[in-house]
This record gives C-alpha cells, sequence and structure tokens, in this order.
C-alpha cells in the first residue's frame, strides 16, 4: 500500500519501508516538506466521489458584494499589478500600483473576533472547498485556474496544519526552527533552513524570506 | 519590437554582453540595460552564459479570457484569503509571544500571496489588459474621502499603454 503527501506529492511506500503506514508515530512528518502525518492518504484508496463545480451566481466575482469588488479583493488585485509591472521591469508604475493596495488593505474592517482557532477552522474549510473550485475549472478547461487551485491548496493545507500544530504544541514547535515563507506560492515551512527547492511550486531556497521576530523586525 | 533586460539575481559578470553588443547598450554604471540605446538585436541574451537576460516584448498579447463560473469561484476564494489575511495580521498585532507572531505574519503574507494568484487567473494578470484599465476608471471615479487612490489611479491611466 501507497501514502501521497497532499501538500507536497511525497510517496510513502509500505513495501519498500518495512513499517506499515498505521504504525509510524503520530509525529512522524512528511520527510520532503514537513508536512503531519494526517495530510497523508491512501493511494488509490477509497474512491471519493468527484467533486462538482459549486453553483456561484455568475458575472460577479464576490458573491458577498453582489458584483462589486470587496476592498481585500482590490488590494490583492492592486499588489498582483505591481508584481506584473514589476516584472516587466516598469518600477515607477509599480510603485503606483503598491501605494493603491496598500491604501485598500489599510481600509479593510478588522475583525471584532479573531482567535488562532478560528483561523485555523477557516483555513481547515479553504482546504476542503478547493475540491468544487478545481471542478469550476475543470468544467470550462481553465489550465491557468486549475494550477492556481492546485498551488492554493497545498499552501492552504500546509498552513493550517502548521496553526493546528501550534495549537497543540505551543511556542516548542519553533525550538531550533525558523519559519519561512515561498515568496512565490505562499508556502510555509517551520525549519532550521529554507527547503532547497520549493515543495510546491519548486523555485529554488533564495525565493524562500526568513519571518523576522519582533526584536528584528 | 522587442528590449534586453537583465536580471541582476542571476547575473555573474561574465561581461559577454558587453563584447557582443552593437550599441553599447549593456555598458553602464548601474547594471541596468539602457532602453534607449538596445536595438532588440538579441546578441546579449544568446551569448550570455549565466541566462541572465531576457528578450521581452514591448507589447504584450491580450490576456487569456476567462469565463463567469470561474471568475465567480476564483473571486469566492480570494475574498476568503483576503479575510484571513486580515485576520492573521490582527492576531500578529496581539500577539505576546515571537513564534506566535513570526507564524501569524507568515500566514498573512501567504493569504496575499494566494489571493493575488487567484486575482491574476480570475482576469486581472496584466497592469496593460482591458480589465485593469476598466477597474483604474472605477477607482479614479471613488468618493473624495478616498481621494488618494483615485489620485493614484489616474496617474496610471495617463501612464500605462494598454495593450486591448
Amino acid at each position: 500500500m501507497k501514502y501521497v503527501c497532499k501538500v507536497c506529492g511525497y510517496v510513502y511506500d509500505e513495501d519498500k519501508r518495512g513499517i506499515p503506514f498505521a504504525q509510524l508515530p503520530e509525529d512522524w512528518k512528511c520527510p520532503l516538506c514537513k508536512a503531519p502525518k494526517s495530510e497523508f492518504e491512501a493511494q488509490g484508496g477509497e474512491d471519493k466521489p468527484a467533486a462538482e463545480p459549486a453553483e456561484r451566481e455568475l458575472g460577479s466575482l464576490s458573491e458577498e458584494t453582489q458584483g462589486k469588488l470587496s476592498l481585500g479583493q482590490l488590494a490583492a488585485i492592486c499588489s498582483n499589478l505591481a508584481r506584473g509591472c514589476e516584472k516587466q521591469y516598469k518600477f515607477e508604475k509599480a510603485e503606483l500600483f503598491t501605494k493603491l493596495a496598500n491604501q485598500f488593505s489599510a481600509s479593510v474592517k478588522p475583525f471584532e473576533d479573531v482567535s488562532p482557532e478560528r483561523l485555523a477552522a477557516e483555513l481547515r474549510e479553504d482546504a476542503e472547498n478547493y475540491a468544487s473550485l478545481r471542478a469550476t475549472a475543470d468544467a470550462d478547461k481553465d489550465r491557468g485556474a486549475a494550477r492556481v487551485c492546485v498551488w492554493g491548496e497545498k499552501v492552504t493545507r500546509m498552513a493550517s496544519s502548521l496553526l493546528e500544530r501550534y495549537l497543540a504544541e505551543g511556542e516548542a514547535m519553533f525550538e531550533g526552527g525558523e519559519v519561512w515563507l515561498c515568496t512565490a506560492c505562499g508556502f510555509i515551512s517551520v525549519e532550521g533552513t529554507a527547503p532547497q527547492i520549493c515543495p510546491v511550486c519548486k523555485v529554488p531556497a533564495w525565493k524562500f524570506e526568513n519571518m523576522e521576530g519582533r526584536e528584528t523586525a | 519590437m522587442k528590449k534586453a533586460y537583465r536580471n541582476l539575481m542571476l547575473c555573474t559578470k561574465d561581461c559577454l554582453c558587453l563584447y557582443v553588443c552593437p550599441t553599447g547598450a549593456t555598458d553602464t554604471e548601474d547594471s541596468i540595460i539602457d532602453l534607449e540605446k538596445c536595438i532588440g538585436c538579441g546578441v546579449c541574451a544568446e551569448s550570455c552564459p549565466s541566462k541572465a537576460i531576457s528578450m521581452l516584448p514591448e507589447e504584450l498579447p491580450p490576456q487569456q479570457p476567462k469565463t463567469d463560473a470561474v471568475k465567480a469561484g476564483l473571486g469566492g476564494m480570494a475574498q476568503r484569503k483576503a479575510d484571513e489575511e486580515k485576520q492573521a495580521l490582527q492576531l500578529a498585532q496581539n500577539a505576546g509571544t515571537d513564534g506566535l507572531y513570526r507564524l501569524m505574519n507568515a500566514i498573512a503574507k501567504s493569504s496575499r500571496l494566494v489571493a493575488e494568484d487567484l486575482m491574476r487567473e480570475a482576469g486581472y494578470m496584466l497592469p496593460q489588459s482591458a480589465n485593469s484599465r476598466e477597474l483604474l476608471k472605477e477607482i479614479a471615479q471613488m468618493s473624495s474621502e478616498e481621494d488618494m487612490p483615485a489620485a493614484a489611479a489616474k496617474k496610471l491611466l495617463e501612464k500605462i499603454k494598454f495593450n486591448e
């Protein structure tokens, strides 16, 4: 029997390893991306029903705001367009888009009740919702949208499992580890050194940012 | 017409581009190729041992069309990511410990990257696209209390050469 990591695709082959997957300790992690054991699934195991594209209101980007873009969406669009300018070496325009993005970000209303538990639950929910988004992309034969689903789901799974780990272990999980962020896809890793290659989007180590603590920030 | 651009993260200063450039466009004090002098011949890119020079067309093709269902789906997920970014930023601000502070800032940045990617695939890939122009027009008309975005949007509308 083989088990596949839902974050990076690493395959644990019971026949080759000699130890049944179920007998691995609960704190066993993916040797490639360090995702927890719970992020593995049996290869060709139980047949999950194929996800259906979710019914969504046509013509509107955000269901909540009836066709109008929210401040959060505007911020993301503008910071992405800033990157689009930067990549074309148009730095003055990039700066203007960044300014727009920052202004929209600053206007986003704060949440009244925030907690790591609530955030963890929302991330977990997203990870599960990607299947129906992927079905929409496939139904419309949109490879770009399919790609964004693959990356987004993996990045979200990792973020949610790290936050769940924090809720269980607290600050101990950072002992001897730094918090690394892939600046291309958003993959997060808590390790002594940055991954050689991003397990999700495959960029090299220098694309990772070492998240700074308060003292040095 | 294409122009040559040097990626400074990749450039290992072998300086073959200086040898082959017919106009001296690659020989500059700040390592940035002089676009006034560049004639777009591409010889520098072909001879660069570190593959640090790329030839970029001055005009890009229109971006790929997106269906309404894809736009709605990706936009909805981007909204979730925007909400998670805000929550993570608030949690970082309130964090009493350094580890939580770092993890929350990482999740905030990660959520933004994912949201950016989603919106890119929802029709906002190119700054010079028609979608981007329509969006900038809307921002330019925002009310006076949000005057600052309007000013930046107007400047962008003047400066960008749109491709659709």
